[in-house]
């Protein structure tokens, strides 16, 4: 290869000649002109032309052949500026030799910078020249063999512009160029670049054409694909596919949409399935919009309808569609049997009007509360029990909690908020009107699919079942007193009973025995007999209380936890009417602290009820000073409670302090001596103390004082000496 | 069950009044006739064992009855000046006894006795005829009290 490269040191380090120097332009005017072989100018010309037919890609050699042929030089070719190398381009800043006949034509491929030879001096100047042994100026060319004797370069126009020169090289002096040689290169110069425009435009038809039947087969292919999933569309029968016109002809549809309307193909087939027909009257405006949009933009949106059935039926119906393109009359439609969606709908309707009446008639509200976003549906039936309107807000729930379940409730919020565990509690609403409502919420927590929590919740109004509830605490409560003053009284009756039967044998038997000794003679046989049966009721008497404190010893017990305060308010309010009724006024002064006591709370209840009967008793004769009753609950030493019961009566005298509980029957009917032995025993039971103390002013108080806990339950044997006391009347 | 009960009891019965009939003979033969015969009826042993002795050493006959049913039975009704009568019995009651020796047409002053100490009783008892009514134990002359004034009802 003989490219050479335009070196800048070579250039620096060779002088070089002046391009006037390398010049003789003017010499081909003052040679003698050969005359023009036109025949031989027209067989070239008919060679290009067949060339450009033939083979336009070999032009260029074929035009490099004919200048050879013609101006019978050594070497001649074609030199294109490029800016890539192969095509020519009028900015390129190499000239490339796409074509060389003669003894050059090995240096096909190679070529000249723009700025610096014989091609860029032809195209600075824009007119023929000529050059003898130009390589004394530009060095490159001294290795391209053989050497340039003279050279004629005539510029290459293509479209107007030039791109390029056509040359001639002698590489001897054999013979020179004339004018003749400058006109025949430049005609043939202006046909080559013809030629090649017609190429070139031959080539972008070429590329055209096939671009665009590139671009045909992908449309119709895309067409094949697109028809065929329009078929499948159709043929599937998930939809119903309908071809119409705006005057109301059906002109085709698939079996689902047969199916719809329960027509057969052979009824489409008559033509006399028209959707105009098909079409309820309510629906025909509907239709009418339908037309004006298809008209207007060539779709119509879809929209619901109803369709006639041929048995007159109705179907509800989505459908939606288009006009043809290009067509203002015909179109296609789908639709949809929406049976299902309405038949779903009604049903959710129906089961969200039973639930709603449900909760209406069990009043059962329910909510669903997203916690990361505090977002809150409630039912009606909830809204009802709260007695609110929406919008709901926290702050508006809150307003309606019970202020005294406000704590519970903030709390329960706070660890629901935390939690994730299902929840139950009980809280109370305070109603503007100031009633209360009693509410028992079931919360169960889900996550959704992101995993947040969710909680859906039932709440129910218990308020009615509450308030029974109360009154039936309360009934049982007072049937309990009932029961315990009723059992006290049988029991008391009944010991009675008991000891007085054998009593009246002591008294009657000693009576005869004393009678049969006093007389004259004395009847001591009489006297020993009766003494005998007096002792044997003794002993039977003996016998009925030892059966009656082993009955009572062993009388079960129940414990559970009990608060004192609240079993005493109790008994405070079973006792007042009796307690007015003796003029004692009671005043209650309960701890607020008082821990829970593990005890019998009956049992502890009739205690109370024993000390403040006996407290009442002993005011009985109390007419100088008030009847004042003072029930005191406390904390006591070691884990234990008291309670006193102070009364302002009779007192006791301190020498039967010791024997104020000892007494098991006495003669009093109303049976409070027996009670107060029996507290005695109930307080024992429990591990407890019961006292009496004198009061520095008038009356006594009577107290007792139980642990909180016990570790090994109730004691069922009481082991102590028989107790017993005797009336408080007999005490004073 | 009741009847034999009530022969047995009848039978006990019988040997009391033979026995004290003996005793009083020894004692006072013309008296003993005239002597007005006290009827008890409860069911208490220790009151039936004990009342007919006191009844003697103040001077009447006496008979003891263990329920109503045998005092019924007995041929002891017409002789009888006077009743001393327990309320609560099982099977017939003091009251009922009472009732039906009025059906009966025999109408026996009677002193009932009882064994529950409730005195709000007493009142309703007297209004329904009974000479008095006595709370166990009793004394002597209460005892005593009573039968004579049932006697001067005679």
């Amino acid at each position: 290869m003989t490219e050479t490269k335009n070196d800048p040191t070579l250039e620096a380090s060779i002088p070089t000649a002046s391009l006037e120097s390398i010049l003789c332009t003017e010499e081909l005017q003052r040679r003698p002109s050969r005359p023009p072989d036109y025949e031989k100018e027209n067989c070239a010309l008919v060679k290009l032309v067949s060339a450009l037919a033939d083979s336009p890609s070999t032009i260029f050699q074929t035009l490099a052949e004919t200048i050879q042929d013609i101006t019978q030089c050594d070497s001649a070719g074609l030199s294109l500026l490029t800016r890539d190398g192969k095509t020519p381009h009028v900015d390129g800043k190499r000239f490339y030799w796409p074509a060389i006949a003669g003894m050059w034509n090995p240096h096909v491929g190679g070529g000249t910078p723009r700025n610096f030879g014989p091609c860029g001096d032809v195209l600075d100047q824009n007119r023929t020249l000529l050059f003898r042994h130009f390589e004394r100026r530009y060095p490159y060319l001294i290795p391209v063999n053989p050497a340039a004797e003279e050279c004629l370069l005539v510029p290459f126009y293509v479209a107007g512009k030039a791109v390029g020169t056509i040359w001639a090289i002698m590489h001897s002096d054999r013979r020179k160029f004339d004018a003749e040689d400058d006109r025949v290169m430049a005609s043939l110069g202006k046909f080559a670049s013809s030629a090649y425009q017609a190429w070139m435009h031959i080539e972008e038809l070429k590329t055209e054409v096939a671009e665009r039947e590139r671009a045909e087969a992908e449309v119709r292919e895309l067409a094949s694909g697109l028809e065929a999933k329009i078929r499948r569309l159709v043929e599937a029968n998930v939809v119903g596919i309908v071809m119409f016109d705006l005057g109301g002809a059906i002109t085709g549809a698939n079996e689902a949409f047969l199916q719809m309307v329960q027509y057969s193909r052979e009824d489409l087939a008559t033509g006399r399935v028209r959707w105009t027909d098909l079409t309820p009257a309510e629906w025909r405006d509907r239709d009418e919009r339908a037309i004006v949009e298809l008209k207007a933009t060539g779709i119509f949106q879809p929209l619901e309808k109803e369709y006639f059935r041929k048995d007159g039926s109705r179907v509800p119906v989505l459908l939606g569609g288009a006009l043809f393109e290009g067509s203002r009359n015909e179109g296609v439609a789908f639709i949809l049997d929406l049976s299902g969606q309405k038949r779903t709908q009604e049903q959710l309707r129906r089961s969200e009007a039973f639930l709603a009446e449900a909760q209406r008639l069990s009043q059962i509200g329910s909510y669903s509360w997203r916690v990361a976003t505090d977002e809150i549906t409630w039912s009606d039936e909830l809204f009802r029990i709260y007695e609110l309107e929406p919008p709901l807000t926290p702050a508006r729930l809150r307003t309606r909690v019970h202020p005294e379940d406000l704590t519970l409730y903030e709390k329960m919020v706070e660890q629901a908020r935390s939690g994730g565990n299902d929840f139950e509690w009980q809280y109370r609403l305070l109603m503007p009107d100031h009633s209360i409502k009693y509410l028992h919420a079931v919360a169960h927590a889900i996550r959704d699919h992101d995993g947040r929590l969710e909680y859906i919740a039932a709440v129910q109004d218990v308020t009615a079942g509450k308030l029974m509830e109360e009154a039936r605490d309360k009934a049982r409560s007072e049937l309990a007193h009932v029961a315990r003053v009723m059992s006290l009284g049988t029991l008391a009756a009944s010991i009675a009973h008991e000891i007085n039967q054998p009593l009246s044998g002591i008294v009657t038997n000693a009576s005869t025995c004393q009678r049969m000794l006093a007389a004259a003679p004395p009847n001591v046989d009489g006297a020993l007999e009766t003494a005998r049966r007096t002792i044997r009721d003794a002993n039977r008497a003996s016998e009925v209380i030892r059966r009656l404190r082993a009955l009572f010893s062993k009388k079960e017990t129940a414990t559970e936890s009990v608060d004192l305060n609240e079993a005493t308010r109790e008994v405070i309010a079973l006792s007042l009417s009796g307690l007015q009724r003796n003029q004692v006024v009671v005043q209650a002064e309960l701890a607020e602290d008082l821990p829970t006591v593990t005890a019998d709370r009956v049992q502890l209840q009739q205690v109370v009820l024993n000390l403040l009967r006996n407290g009442s008793e002993a005011m009985s004769t109390v007419d100088d000073r008030p009847r004042h009753l003072v029930i005191t609950t406390e904390r006591d030493e070691g884990d234990r409670v008291r309670l006193s019961v102070k009364d302002v009566g009779v007192g006791f005298d301190s020498r039967a302090a010791h024997r104020l509980f000892e007494d098991f029957y006495t003669t009093k009917n109303d049976g409070m001596g027996i009670g107060l032995s029996v507290s005695k025993s109930i307080i024992e039971r429990h591990h407890g103390r019961l006292w009496a103390a004198k009061n520095d002013g008038p009356g006594a108080t009577f107290s007792f004082s139980i642990p909180c806990r016990r570790e090994e339950g109730l004691t069922s044997n009481e082991t102590g000496p028989a107790t017993r006391m005797p009336s408080r009347r007999d005490a004073a | 069950m009741i009847s034999a009960e009530h022969q047995y009891q009848s039978t006990i019965d019988a040997l009391h009044g033979v026995a004290h009939a003996s005793v009083m003979h020894s004692q006072d033969e013309r008296s003993a006739i005239e002597r007005p015969l006290v009827s008890i009826v409860d069911d208490d042993e220790s009151v039936r064992e004990s009342l007919p002795d006191l009844l003697r050493e103040f001077g009447f006959a006496a008979r003891a009855f263990s329920s109503a049913q045998g005092f019924l039975s007995s041929d002891c009704i017409d002789e009888t000046r006077c009743l001393i009568l327990d309320i609560a019995m099982p099977g017939m009651s003091g009251p009922e006894l009472q009732h039906e020796l009025k059906l009966r047409r025999r109408e026996i002053p009677i002193v009932f006795i009882t064994a529950r100490s409730d005195e709000t009783i007493r009142p309703g008892m007297l209004e329904q005829g009974a000479v008095e009514c006595l709370f166990k134990p009793f004394s002597d002359t209460a005892l005593l009290d009573a039968v004579n004034a049932a006697l001067q009802m005679n």
